[in-house]
């Protein structure tokens, strides 16, 4: 079983536009992103914290569907979904 | 009344909406928070359209490291209120909208009083603490939110209509972290003008809003992307008085 895990702006320069991932069976949303980032130590700390937590403000979309980042780790994903990871900006 | 001299001026743009659409603009005051990366293309761009009445507030004077993107501030203008050197220019460029322009920090205690009775209320603030108060006025007078922020080649934006889309707290619940950011004068060039837009397009009511959509440019990449995005029932900021209200009622 395959995702779609897609980056925006900031996640975009450090992680590249998106990439496919495999999963198993009770893999959350938190889980997947974990796997996805963590061998690129700078993407992994633009997106967890030293917790290992999102950091509070990222936004995480499932198939174009808010999931807030509290409840990553216990939203389940499914064969074909796409997931996007979004940091908002905040300059003017 | 368009005057015949207005009807040349803006001619090309009342073949889009007709003299009716110009003559809403011209009856409309639209309050601009922020003179800066933001605020200055979007000032420029409801004044040559023919706004009837601009309020722009800022805090800040202007300084060397501005100019690369704050377009409406010159060389000469280093160490001048922003409100005061864009009034300046936005004048020289169509001296048919007023301009109203303030030197003011927007807090809790004087935002109702500075956004008064304006027709919608553009987001060109470089801070989210600052975004969440005239987000809540926005709400409470029920005046439209265009918002708009930027960082380096990125930027976003979307239309916030209180009671029918998200507020901006719907959906940034926590506020990004604020820091030196780079940026390229050319991002709040794009992103400022996209709100200019929706301004517009409200104020004509043409064309589809960018309400309940997240519009995100990806300046590097060349490539513009949107999110859907929704309210949150759990709003603390939109939700809270409705949601008790009802839970009451229930009881």
């Amino acid at each position: 079983m395959t995702v779609r895990i897609r980056f925006f702006a900031r996640f975009r320069e450090l992680l590249g536009a998106e990439s496919m991932a495999g999963f198993k069976d009770g893999t959350n949303i938190a889980d997947l992103v974990r796997s996805v980032t963590e061998k690129n130590r700078e993407g992994y700390n633009a997106i967890f914290d030293e917790s290992g937590n999102f950091r509070e403000f990222v936004i995480l979309m499932q198939n174009g569907k808010r999931v807030d980042v509290s409840d990553a780790g216990r939203t389940g994903i499914s064969d074909g979904d796409e997931i996007a990871v979004f940091p908002p900006v905040a300059g003017g | 009344m368009i005057s015949r001299r207005e009807l040349e001026r803006y001619q090309r743009q009342i073949l889009l909406f007709l003299e009716e659409g110009q003559e809403r603009l011209k009856q409309s005051e639209i309050f601009i928070a922020g003179a800066g990366g933001l605020g200055c293309p979007v000032a420029i761009y409801l004044a040559v359209a023919g706004i009837g009445k601009i309020t722009i507030v800022d805090r800040d004077i202007v300084e060397q490291s501005n100019l690369n993107r704050q377009i409406l501030h010159y060389d000469r203008d280093i160490g001048r209120e922003k409100s005061s050197s864009i009034a300046e220019k936005l004048t020289e460029i169509n001296p048919d909208t007023e301009v109203n322009a303030i030197t003011a920090a927007i807090g809790e205690k004087n935002v109702s009083k500075l956004v008064g009775n304006a027709d919608g209320i553009v987001d060109a603030l470089d801070n989210f603490p600052a975004r969440y108060i005239l987000n809540r006025a926005a709400l409470e007078k029920k005046i439209p939110l265009f918002h708009g922020a930027i960082q380096g080649f990125f930027g976003q934006a979307t239309t916030i209509i209180p009671d029918k889309t998200p507020c901006l707290a719907c959906i940034f619940p926590k506020a990004p972290p604020e820091e030196v950011s780079p940026v390229v004068g050319t991002t709040p060039g794009v992103i400022g003008a996209i709100q200019a837009t929706e301004v517009i397009k409200y104020l004509v009511k043409d064309g589809d809003l960018l309400a309940n959509r997240l519009f995100i440019w990806d300046g590097k990449a060349s490539r513009a992307e949107e999110m859907a995005v929704e309210r949150n029932p759990a709003c603390p900021v939109c939700s809270t008085s409705k949601n008790t209200t009802m839970h009451k009622r229930v009881r």
